[in-house]
């Protein structure tokens, strides 16, 4: 039992040593810790002056100070403490237990600073997040229309319109004097609206950031009435006046992109639209986009004393129809939730005074006479 | 091998002059200039896990280089940031070096990769930290002055300003103030430095430099 020593390998502190510390080899026998420098230095700590710590870089390294402190050894080898223990024959055990339990206030507390710290972080994050998309909005908000007007031209490109009917051709005049009779109450002034009819039976209709807004035959003979087709396009309206695509934009890239646009570096955002629009992320909007176009649309249809209601009944009339070809309604496909929709259009009549709508005086009849043709 | 720092404080390289035979180890990129008797080698710095980990979390290049001197030479051995820098000598011990500060060692000294914590990381000095060991000389770099300090018990870094340190030294955040003051004060979070041994410390830091730039942009 008596010449039992183990050695380690560690360091010392003494004033004593060049430059105040050196690696050491630290042993320990019956009588206490022996540090041996590579320069053969020796310094002595009987266990009865031992004063431990732990701490360091990695949290592990056990310190062992004499009395007056100008003797520091420490070594962070794993079976350091165990052996002090043994070796020690008891005379450190109260010391070691105390450091251990030293060491686990500091990591609960750490712990908990840690916790609060990551909800703190979470919380600004979100709070970041929402900020941000305001920011989007309003930033959105201050950039010419201009900018509306180059993404839509590059976005058209996306679209196939080699079937699109001519200006002369009488569903391109409809569509055209419907948009005539809704401009005057559109939101923003100033959007060129141009409207392209494609001969195809595919049943959509959307516009662009900018004004261009393409309509498709399918959906035109779907349409009961020019009431109806009214409504559809109020709402197409809506989302270039409310300028949803250029929003959508905004929180897809972020803020960075917004202001790159009020600086003016339009390149990068042009090609990115045309990716953009291929993707449809131009024409499908967030819910929240299409209850603003629908009310907006009901709005202006409102306004051009033309009843919301036929907005609402075509939503009605196109869900009917997606049982039997539900390959062809896109439209539905980036306008769910209609349900909801028809019920905030009939509450939003609920609000306005009522007043008395007329029918547009159209040749509805003509243009559906042409298409079946 | 003669290695001297010029221009310190502000501007500080290494002018190291070779002897046919010698080597040193210095990080990718470090090397300014050199003369056309020294061979230049690229390898893995400690391995391929270590060197990728030491990218990705470390701020450190992938490759070390190894530049022998086949004749009489030198080689001159700058940083990517205005600053100071300083030489230690290893003699059987270890010392810490934040991400991005180790410029060149001799050959013998070992360059490791230490998982540095989530302490660590909180108070911005990174999630890892290069772990130098072994036996020779190591220069690393700071921004802007370095200066040194022996810590017996605690003392107070801000974030972002601690270079270097030995393995005696323990690392823990905290907060410069009150709660509400140390999250919306400016202040934020300081390092707390504890245990026995020499802390590097660097006049300033890369936040602090950022911020201005923001700022100014
Ligand atoms: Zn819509």
């Amino acid at each position: 039992m008596h010449d039992v020593s183990q050695d380690f390998f560690g360091g010392v502190f003494s004033d004593k040593i060049e430059g105040g510390r050196a690696a050491a080899k630290i042993s320990i026998n019956s009588y206490g810790l022996v540090a041996e420098t590579l320069e053969e230095e020796r310094f002595e700590i009987p266990f009865g002056e031992c004063q431990l710590d732990k701490g360091g870089a990695s949290g592990r390294m056990i310190f062992c100070r004499n009395s007056d402190r100008s003797i520091t050894l420490f070594c962070e080898e794993r079976g350091f403490p165990k052996a002090l223990e043994t070796l020690s024959t008891g005379a450190l055990s109260g010391q070691l237990r105390a450091i251990q339990l030293k060491q686990r206030g500091h990591e609960k507390t750490f712990l908990f600073w840690l916790t609060v710290g990551s909800v703190m972080t979470l919380i600004a994050g979100v709070i970041g997040y929402y900020a941000l998309i305001a920011a989007t909005q309003a930033a959105v908000a201050a950039l010419p229309i201009s900018i509306d007007e180059n993404i839509g031209s590059v976005a058209i490109k996306s679209v196939d319109l080699h079937a699109r009917l001519d200006a002369g051709h009488v569903a391109t005049k409809l569509v055209n004097d419907i948009v005539k009779e809704l401009e005057p109450h559109s939101a923003i002034k100033g959007l060129n609206f141009r409207v392209m009819v494609v001969d195809e039976p595919t049943v959509n209709a959307f516009a662009l950031p900018g004004g261009q807004i393409v309509v498709y035959t399918g959906l035109i003979k779907k349409a009961k009435s020019a009431e109806q087709l009214a409504g559809v396009i109020a709402h197409e309206m809506a989302h270039a006046t409310l300028r949803h695509g250029l929003k959508g934009v905004g929180q897809s890239l972020g803020i960075i992109a917004a202001i790159q646009l009020v600086t003016g570096d339009v390149g990068g955002l042009l090609a990115l639209s045309t990716q953009l629009a291929q993707e449809s992320i131009l024409t499908s909007y967030s819910r929240k986009s299409e209850t603003e176009a629908d009310l907006e649309g009901a709005r202006m249809l409102h306004e051009a004393g033309i009843d919301p209601k036929n907005m609402a009944d075509f939503f009605q009339m196109l869900e009917k129809l997606e049982g039997d070809i539900p390959d062809l309604l896109a439209w539905i496909s980036t306008h769910p939730q209609h349900a909801d929709r028809i019920a905030r259009i009939e509450d939003y009549q609920k609000q306005i005074p009522q007043k008395p709508y007329r029918l547009l005086e159209l040749p509805w009849e003509e243009v559906q006479n042409q298409l079946a043709n | 091998m003669e290695v001297t720092i010029r221009n310190a404080p502000s501007f500080a390289n290494l002018l190291v002059n070779l002897d046919p035979g010698d080597r040193i180890v210095a990080e990718a990129d470090a090397m300014a200039s050199m003369s056309s008797g020294v061979e230049m080698t690229t390898r893995w710095n400690g391995g391929v896990f270590r060197a990728i980990a030491r990218r990705l979390f470390g701020g450190e290049s992938i490759f070390v280089n190894e530049f022998k001197a086949t004749q009489p030479g030198h080689i001159v051995i700058t940083q990517p940031f205005p600053g100071d820098m300083a030489c230690i000598e290893l003699k059987g011990n270890t010392m810490f070096l934040q991400p991005g500060a180790y410029i060149a060692s001799e050959p013998q000294v070992t360059l490791g990769l230490g998982w540095a914590g989530i302490r660590s990381f909180i108070s911005g000095e990174g999630l890892f930290r290069m772990k130098v060991s072994g036996y020779g000389r190591v220069w690393f770099g700071a921004y802007g002055a370095i200066f040194t300090r022996e810590v017996v018990g605690e003392y107070i870094v801000d974030t972002g300003h601690l270079v270097a340190y030995e393995p005696t030294i323990g690392i823990r955040v905290g907060m410069a103030g009150g709660i509400f003051s140390s999250f919306f004060g400016g202040e934020g979070l300081i390092t707390r430095v504890n245990g026995q041994g020499k802390i590097y410390m660097q006049s300033r830091s890369f936040e602090g430099l950022a911020a201005w730039t923001n700022a100014h942009l």
